[in-house]
Order: structure tokens, then sequence, then C-alpha cells
């Protein structure tokens, strides 16, 4: 034990104390960063600004997804502290998510007789999970960053509340692209891509932030 | 130790103060086994409370200066205990056969009965003694303090109850 000890006293080197805060700037820079990318790559949707005016199905996704989105990236920062449990966080975001199902249930689909499997739009629903996925991927790499560089221990919550985070803001981000606004097309494939974007998040930081 | 020493000695041992972390340590050191012993088997504690030492020491960063150490510590401790258990799901344990084994005690019984009957032979005096020193490993003074005789008596009554008892049992072998 001694021999231990003396190995830990050995390796001391003064260390920063961990400021959360430092970790949430650096991560609004990086969602900054990637939305200005993505709309100056040319992928925002035609009429933006009239779409913008005209569409409550619009700021539905926006305000749905920024706020998941929030509430995801505080819970997961907050749960890399040791004393601090993601239950609540989650339980906050499970309510967040309820609001978007019944904000789309006051929404408009698209007038006249049109059938499920057409408006679902199969082609683009899947564009969506694979551009909801690969835009939750720097997110989730940040997160896996600061979750491995902090000390959560509960780390399934955590790892959830950041794929969550991560899977909710690429769909905010692809809301500026995506040229559907029916609430069934949303409330699905969008419901869709954050579940599988998250589940991969609940699957592989675990493992990455294992100590 | 109070708490407010250790979150003390924590914010310096952040700074780089070996000393102040050494003594820490130690301190902590020593209340995880005593948390440990109270939640793992008796061989896993020294390897829970080493490998909480290591955590805390790898995620010092992460405690706080301005909160209470305690709780980081017991969050820390928590989280490593909970680990352990996993590892000891996870570990097969072997399933004891109904049919175990034993040794044979029957020589054991037997050879006590028999001392037992030819210590009933002897004088209470003579046989107190030789159970204390002979059987039950006390020295002479520590006998004759604990029968009330002189050291001499006890002496005497060993020597005369050996030989009774080889009379005894050289009797009983002719007899069978």
């Amino acid at each position: 034990m001694n021999d231990f000890l003396n190995g830990l006293v050995s390796d001391l080197k003064p260390v920063r104390p961990r400021r959360p805060y430092f970790e949430a700037m650096m991560l609004a820079g990086l969602c900054f960063a990637e939305l200005t990318l993505w709309l100056a790559l040319g992928q925002a949707r035609p009429h933006l600004m009239q779409v913008a005016q005209t569409t409550p199905a619009f700021w539905w996704r926006l305000a749905s997804f920024g706020l998941v989105a929030g509430l995801g990236a505080a819970t997961a920062i907050s749960s890399f502290d040791p004393t601090v449990s993601p239950r609540r966080g989650l339980m906050w975001i499970v309510a967040a998510f309820a609001l978007y199902l019944i904000g789309g249930l006051f929404l408009h689909g698209p007038s006249g007789r049109i059938g499920v499997i057409q408006r679902l739009d199969w082609s683009d629903g899947v564009d969506c999970l694979i551009k909801v996925a690969l835009l939750s991927a720097p997110v989730t790499a940040a997160l896996g960053v600061f979750m491995r560089a902090g000390a959560p221990t509960h780390r399934a919550g955590t790892a959830l509340a950041s794929g969550i985070a991560a899977a909710a803001w690429a769909a905010f981000v692809f809301t500026f692209a995506c040229p559907h606004d029916d609430p069934l097309y949303v409330t699905v494939w969008y419901t869709l891509a954050c579940a599988l974007s998250a589940a991969a998040a609940r699957i592989v930081l675990p493992i990455v932030a294992r100590w | 130790m109070a708490e407010s020493d250790w979150r003390g000695l924590m914010i310096a041992a952040q700074e780089g103060n070996g000393g102040a972390y050494r003594r820490l340590l130690e301190e902590v050191g020593a209340w995880l086994r005593r948390y440990y012993r109270r939640r793992l088997p008796p061989s896993m504690i020294d390897d829970a409370a080493q490998d909480a030492l290591l955590a805390i020491h790898q995620k010092r960063h992460t405690y706080d200066p301005a909160r209470p150490f305690e709780p980081w510590l017991a969050a820390v401790a928590r989280y490593k205990w909970i680990d352990r258990l996993r590892a000891l799901k996870r570990t097969p344990s072997e399933v004891l056969s109904i049919n175990i084994a034993v040794d044979d005690h029957e020589t054991a019984v037997v050879s006590a009965t028999v001392l037992d009957a030819l210590l009933g032979g002897l004088k209470p005096a003579q046989s107190e003694v030789i159970r204390l020193v002979k059987i039950q490993g006390y020295s002479i003074e520590e006998a004759a303090e604990h029968t009330g005789q002189s050291i001499s008596l006890v002496k005497v009554n060993i020597h005369r109850g050996l030989a009774r008892l080889a009379m005894g049992a050289r009797n009983a072998g002719h007899d069978e």
C-alpha cells in the first residue's frame, strides 16, 4: 500500500479544476460553427425566409429541438461531475419531448386527401435519418471527449443525455434544409432519426468514458 | 478528521502539494477501507480501496474547490463499489457439491474420549493442571495462578498425574 501511495504522490502534478461553463461555451461554439458551415454549404431549403414567416411547423421544430438539445447538453455537462445524477435532467427532456409531440397535434398537415405512405415520403425520410446521424456526430464526439475527461458516475444516463443533445441539435440544423413541414413526417422521421443517434451514443459513450 | 480539512488538503493537492496529497490519500484510504468493509467480501477490500484511490488521483480535477469534499469522495467510492459488484456478478462462482468430502474426525474423537476417561481417574488437582499445562498450553506459573496451587505443587501434580495416566493406559491396553 505504501509503494502504491508513493507512486500516486510522485505522479502528482498541479491540475486546473474542471470548468463546466468552459465546456458549455466550447460546445456552443462547435454548434454555431456547424450551423454556419451547413448554411454556407448551401444546404438551406429554397425560400427559407418566406418559410420562416409563414410556416408555424418550422418554428415548432426549431423550438422543440432547440429546447431538447439545450436540456440534453445541460444535463450531460452537469452530470460529468461525479456528484450529479442525470435523472432529473432526463425527466425534463421527456417533458420537453412530450411538449414537442403535443405541439405537433395542433399543426395542420397538407390539405387534401393524401395517403399516409405518401405523406411519410420514404426516400426523403431515409435521407433525413442519414443526415441527422451525420450532423449529430461532431456534438456526440465533443460530448464524448468531455465525458471522458469528467467523472460521470451514471454513465448510461449521461451517455443518453449526450446522445439526445447531439441528435436534437442535428435535427435543429437539419430543419433549415428539410423541405417537409408535415407534422406527421416530422414526428415520424425526426423522432426516429433522433432515437437512432441517441441510441448509438448510449451504446458507445459509456465504453469510451469508462473510468 | 474534519471534512473541511480533507477539502483543504484536496485543494492543496490540486495545486501540486505532495505532502498534503500524501496525508489526504492515507486518511482517505483508511476511510475507503472502512467503507468497503461494510459492502464487499474481505478479499476485495484492499483492491477496491486501491482502485478508488487511483480514481481519485486520475479524476482529482473534477473536484470543485467551492464545494464540500465528502460528497465527491462518497460518489467516487460508490461508483467504484458498483463497479466491483458488477465484476463480482460477471465472475462465475463455483457451485459447491452437496457430496463434498471432509476429513474423518474419528481418531481425534476417540483420542479425546479416551483421554477424558483417563483424566477422570486422576485426582481433580492433578487432572486440572495437566489439562491447563499439557493440553491448553498454559505455563506452570499461569496454571499455578489459575488453580491457586503453588508452582512446586503444580509440577508435582503434573509429574504424578502423568505417571498415573501412563499406568492407567498400560492397564487399559492389557485389559483389551
